[in-house]
């Protein structure tokens, strides 16, 4: 019993980091709807930032590392909004090219970190030692701390959207991007701003996960897939949803680990997907548009 | 293959669809065929008949591929699965039931077909993107799986080693026989591209991708039906993909999970990214160019991944339609959007 319930807490863990990779895709596809396949490898380049300052070249203490990291990871995102995305959105088939120009960005990223910081595995240590033990339940201070930041990122972030100017103008652009320019909103900086976000929130999950997972320049293609299926499950463009959706998954993930081993995870996502869009393909908040 | 550029009717679709100048382009394509089979006999070096023979097996993927993606539409990211069912089904029907090769890979057309009806089916109920994530979801969850099938003899992470070679009609086809292999993939690669280009896509299918893919609502008011033809779109894709697998597991009689990695998959993005989508000759030019290209990249081994992407996302940027879209700007005399 003790053993279920730590296998549903570290689900949850795991549930609140694919939670920020999955609002960052979503966040992106909600405004601009372009679905960004480089999201994955921006996760893993996330982790390797991170190491760089960390373990790599500096000595950096983890919180101070996120801290240098989160710069670096806006302006890439602002980068890749402006460079590749904005020429390609006027053209006529701007959604075959946006997923091509975006799968040749993972690739590019991918096969840079491959060569700058070779093929093999790195690993950051986690900056909270030790476990808890709690009626018999253990579990490890570093996961709390994930957890901890994740909710403490998703929350901001919703105020973010709800509470302030720029987060309307996310929110407006959106609902309906020709009437949020109509009323003024700078329509190109609202995209600029969403991919700086989103890359900013999966950067750090790349970085969160780091001391559990190892980093690798191909691991980006796991996270993206899992946040698919939330984003997917929660409904496009729903942060709720996703929020919902990434604690649910998160859990059946940890029994599925739990039962039947880790070689079956990335299968079972795949079952997952294929349940949900056949199921309810707009997903549990989602608005199904053409 | 420039004349053949210049000659083809690619420029305005009408012309294609009603068939304007079938016989003349057919005769053009089957000339520039048949001067590739002569080619072939006069290059004496064995390498450059390799790669030719690769060009011959990637240009029926590709023409395949933009069957699915540039003429019907649909954003189909599963391509290479298509391939890797013809490959691994080919050869485990040659290496563990003893089929003869030319046999085993027509079953692995059948095999191909029942894939690609496996993937249409959610797909149907999906739009736009959705289809596209979910296609590369298949080809991201496929290579784990094949290390899982390694019970079944699908070899695991080393592959599939010892794969007959080709018997045609008695005559052991071995890899090191690089002409016939030049003429044999020509022959399977020629045949292939003229069914899709010239009888699938001319036909009444290809109208109804079209006309799909330009207006869907449209098209299904006026009674195109939608499901069927969005199911026959990947059922077509991927028996001539698996042809290809199984053509490609003869040759070069090892088949390993690597058909599922970053290098073909990227390969496959730079050839529609070169020549262009939804237009013959675009896609089989850029076949050439990018294997071609990628041969004389090979000193640089390190970076050619790297350069790779950075050529689709340069050439999707400057060039959204690639060679024929080149082509039709300037004919269209301005150019810009």
């Amino acid at each position: 019993m003790t053993q279920m319930i730590e296998v549903l807490l570290s689900g949850m863990t795991q549930g609140a980091v694919y939670c920020l990779i999955a609002i960052g895709l979503s966040l992106v596809y909600g405004a601009s709807r372009i679905l960004n396949f480089a999201h994955g490898s921006l996760y893993t380049l996330g982790g390797y930032i991170a190491w760089y300052f960390v373990v790599g070249y500096f000595s950096l203490p983890l919180w101070l590392g996120i801290l240098a990291a989160i710069p670096i990871l806006a302006a890439s995102g602002v980068a890749i909004e402006r460079v590749i995305i904005r020429p390609l959105r006027s053209s006529a088939n701007w959604k075959v090219n946006t997923i091509m120009v975006t799968l040749g960005l993972a690739f590019i990223i991918e096969n840079g970190l491959q060569l700058v910081f070779g093929p093999g595995t790195k690993t950051i240590p986690a900056f909270a030692e030790g476990v808890v033990t709690m009626g018999g339940i253990t579990l490890s201070w570093y996961k709390i701390w994930i957890f901890v930041v994740s909710l403490g990122l998703v929350g901001a972030l919703e105020f973010f959207l709800t509470h302030t100017r720029y987060g309307q103008a996310v929110r407006a652009v959106s609902q309906d991007m020709q009437g949020a320019s109509q009323v003024g909103i700078n329509v190109n900086q609202v995209f600029a701003l969403t991919f700086a976000l989103s890359v900013v929130l999966t950067g750090i999950a790349g970085i969160l996960l780091a001391p559990v997972f190892l980093i690798s320049p191909l691991g980006g293609w796991g996270p993206f897939l899992k946040a698919f299926v939330i984003v997917v499950l929660g409904g496009l463009g729903s942060t709720k949803g996703a929020f919902v959706a990434a604690f649910i998954l998160g859990v059946l993930e940890a029994y599925i680990i739990f039962f039947l081993g880790s070689n079956w995870a990335m299968p079972a996502w795949l079952v997952m997907l294929i349940v949900v869009l056949m199921i309810r393909p707009k997903g549990l908040f989602g608005v199904w548009e053409n | 293959m420039k004349t053949q550029n210049q000659h083809a009717p690619a420029r305005t679709i009408s012309s294609v669809f009603t068939g304007r100048g079938f016989v003349k382009d057919s005769l053009i394509f089957w000339a520039v065929v048949a001067g590739l089979a002569v080619l072939g006999a006069l290059i004496g070096d064995n390498y450059i008949r390799h790669v030719f023979i690769l060009v011959f097996i990637w240009c029926i993927v590709i023409a395949s591929w933009d069957l699915i993606l540039g003429y019907a539409g649909i954003f189909n990211y599963a391509q290479l699965v298509f391939f890797a069912f013809g490959a691994y089904s080919s050869a485990m029907l040659s290496i563990y039931a003893g089929f003869t090769p030319l046999l085993s890979i027509a079953c692995a057309a059948g095999v191909g077909a029942a894939v690609g009806a496996l993937i249409a089916l959610p797909s149907l109920r999906l739009k736009g993107e959705y289809v596209a994530l979910f296609t590369f979801a298949v080809h991201l969850a496929l290579p784990p799986v094949i290390q899982q099938g390694k019970a079944i003899g699908m070899g695991g992470h080393t592959g599939l080693l010892g794969v007959p070679w080709l018997n045609l009609f008695g005559h052991q086809v071995s890899t090191i026989d690089k002409l016939t292999w030049f003429w044999v993939s020509l022959a399977f690669g020629s045949v292939c591209v003229y069914l899709i280009y010239f009888i699938v896509l001319r036909g009444r299918m290809g109208l109804a991708f079209i006309a799909m893919r330009d207006a869907g609502t449209f098209a299904q008011s006026i009674g195109v039906n939608e499901g069927k033809y969005k199911l026959l779109a990947f059922v077509v894709s991927a028996v001539f993909t698996a042809i290809a697998g199984g053509v490609y597991a003869h040759y070069t009689t090892v088949v390993t999970p690597k058909i599922l990695g970053t290098e073909f998959f990227l390969m496959a993005m730079v050839m529609i990214a070169v020549g262009g989508l939804g237009r013959f000759p675009g896609a089989i030019l850029g076949v050439f160019i990018v294997v071609i290209g990628n041969e004389l990249l090979r000193s640089f081994d390190d970076y050619r991944l790297l350069l790779l992407g950075v050529a689709v996302v340069i050439l999707v940027i400057f060039f959204p339609g690639g060679l024929v879209g080149l082509q039709r700007r300037r004919s269209a005399g301005r150019g810009g959007q």
